[in-house]
């Protein structure tokens, strides 16, 4: 499992991890960003990878 | 195609490299950075790190994949299409069957060397250094990047001059989203100076504007950027009148040559931004390994800056003619979204300290890309 950390101060809400992998990301109608679930599996790893690498902001992370 | 070496450091590099494995190939993939930290993003530099808030490492992105060598410090200087080599600084030759060109571009410098400039990490930590020390600084350029530290500036509480030849970002953004943002400028405590007769820098402290001189403790050069192309002149490849790297829509420079990012120039324009890096990278990628069939690169036309207390968000072409149709908000209040009709039918929506998920700007605007699904069963 992975564990995904947001950085919510850094967040300015551009949206690219949710173009990216929007079974985990999602923003809402203030543009606040909120995960769909904290922990990912092995199936969603590369997509959330890809999605932490193109914030940016860089205020995405993941934890193993 | 045994090795692929990707040429530069950054998101377009990353992205390109990491989506050469999300493609499914196979064989060894080299990164040759010329810089000496990992992968970092570019966004934080002209504010946060700037102005001393934030470290270092928190603009760092996350490594590549352990699949990906990832060298630093290996700055490529010279390119042999027919033997298919990239030759480094230190004189060593790496081969290569697949190539990504990924260089980036560098601030322009209007004296030489020494001008404080905001591109890199260490560029930014030696300019946030001296504007600890400095209660006046002159900013040459009013682009996003200039807008930005000069912002950062006032957050620091320092004096502060934008100088430039022509109206801050009318260029850029067009008359009415540029006068809204020098207004916000000149709000914020920003001086603002236009010297259309020139601008020359006569020493680290002095800028004659036309008739008159302006001093401070420390200035500014953001003054655009230049594709880094140079080791490129002797590979017989196509560059266009400003250096940058011509590629078809599909990112193809040559056959087995691919590029991504600020280096590209595509319909005769480079379009040196972050969504444009990211969607050119996984172009790239997958037209190095699919060829003919690979997909022509979607732009994604999406802009954003922070400066004097305005956040603004864009989705669409640029720059703006007219008055725009606002759709919330209000201009006077300067927090609204905004759109503008073009010719041909197509959109352009700005959000002005206006918050909304940036899906929904999109489809305003320039509409959404929608992403081309990762071919993970091809091998190469």
């Amino acid at each position: 499992m992975t564990r995904i950390v947001v950085d919510f101060e850094r967040c300015e809400g551009h949206g690219l991890c949710e173009q990216t992998a929007p079974e985990v990301f999602r923003l809402d109608d203030e543009g606040e960003l909120h995960l769909t679930r904290d922990e990912v599996d092995a199936e969603y790893e590369s997509v959330v990878a890809a999605a932490v690498r193109v914030c940016p902001v860089a205020a995405l992370k993941v934890q193993p | 195609m045994k090795r692929i070496v990707v040429v530069g450091g950054s998101i377009a590099a990353v992205t390109a490299a990491q989506s050469l494995r999300a493609e499914g190939y196979g064989g060894q993939v080299t990164v040759l950075s010329e810089e000496p930290h990992p992968p970092y993003s570019r966004v934080p530099l002209s504010k946060g790190v700037l102005a001393g808030r934030e470290s270092v490492e928190s603009a760092l992105l996350p490594l590549p994949s352990e699949d990906i060598e990832f060298r630093t410090g290996a700055r490529a200087v010279r390119l042999d299409t027919s033997g298919r080599t990239v030759t480094t600084a230190d004189g060593t030759d790496i081969p290569y069957d697949g190539l990504v060109i990924a260089t980036g571009a560098r601030a322009r410098r209007l004296t030489g060397d020494s001008d404080l400039v905001v591109r890199t990490l260490d560029d930014a930590s030696r300019l946030a250094a001296r504007l600890a020390a400095a209660h006046s600084a002159i900013v040459l350029g009013g682009g996003f990047l200039g807008m930005e530290i000069a912002t950062t500036c006032r957050t620091l509480g320092l004096e502060v001059t934008i100088v430039d030849l022509v109206p801050p970002l009318l260029r850029l953004l067009g008359p009415w989203l540029a006068e809204l943002a020098v207004a916000a400028a000149r709000d914020h405590g920003i001086r603002v100076r236009v010297a259309p007769d020139g601008v020359e820098v006569l020493d680290e402290h002095r800028v004659r504007c036309g008739e008159s001189v302006l001093t401070a403790d420390v200035i500014v050069c953001a003054a655009g950027d230049v594709p880094n192309t140079d080791w490129l002149e002797d590979s017989g490849l196509a560059l266009d009148a400003g250096g940058g790297l011509v590629t078809d829509a599909c990112c193809r420079v040559a056959p087995g040559i691919v590029a991504a990012g600020d280096v590209v120039s595509r319909q005769g324009r480079r379009t040196p931004h972050w969504t444009n890096a990211v969607e050119q990278g996984r172009t790239a990628a997958a037209s190095l390994l699919h060829g003919e069939s690979a997909h022509p690169y979607r732009p994604d036309p999406y802009f954003w800056t922070e400066q004097s207390g305005l956040d603004i968000k864009i989705s669409g072409e640029l720059p703006l003619t007219g008055t725009p149709e606002v759709l919330a908000g209000s201009v006077d209040d300067r927090s609204a979204l905004l759109r503008w009709h073009r010719e041909g039918g197509t959109a352009t929506a700005v959000a002005v300290n206006h918050r909304l998920p940036v899906i929904k700007l999109k489809r305003l605007g320039a509409g959404v890309p929608t992403p081309v699904p990762a071919r993970t069963r091809a091998r190469t």
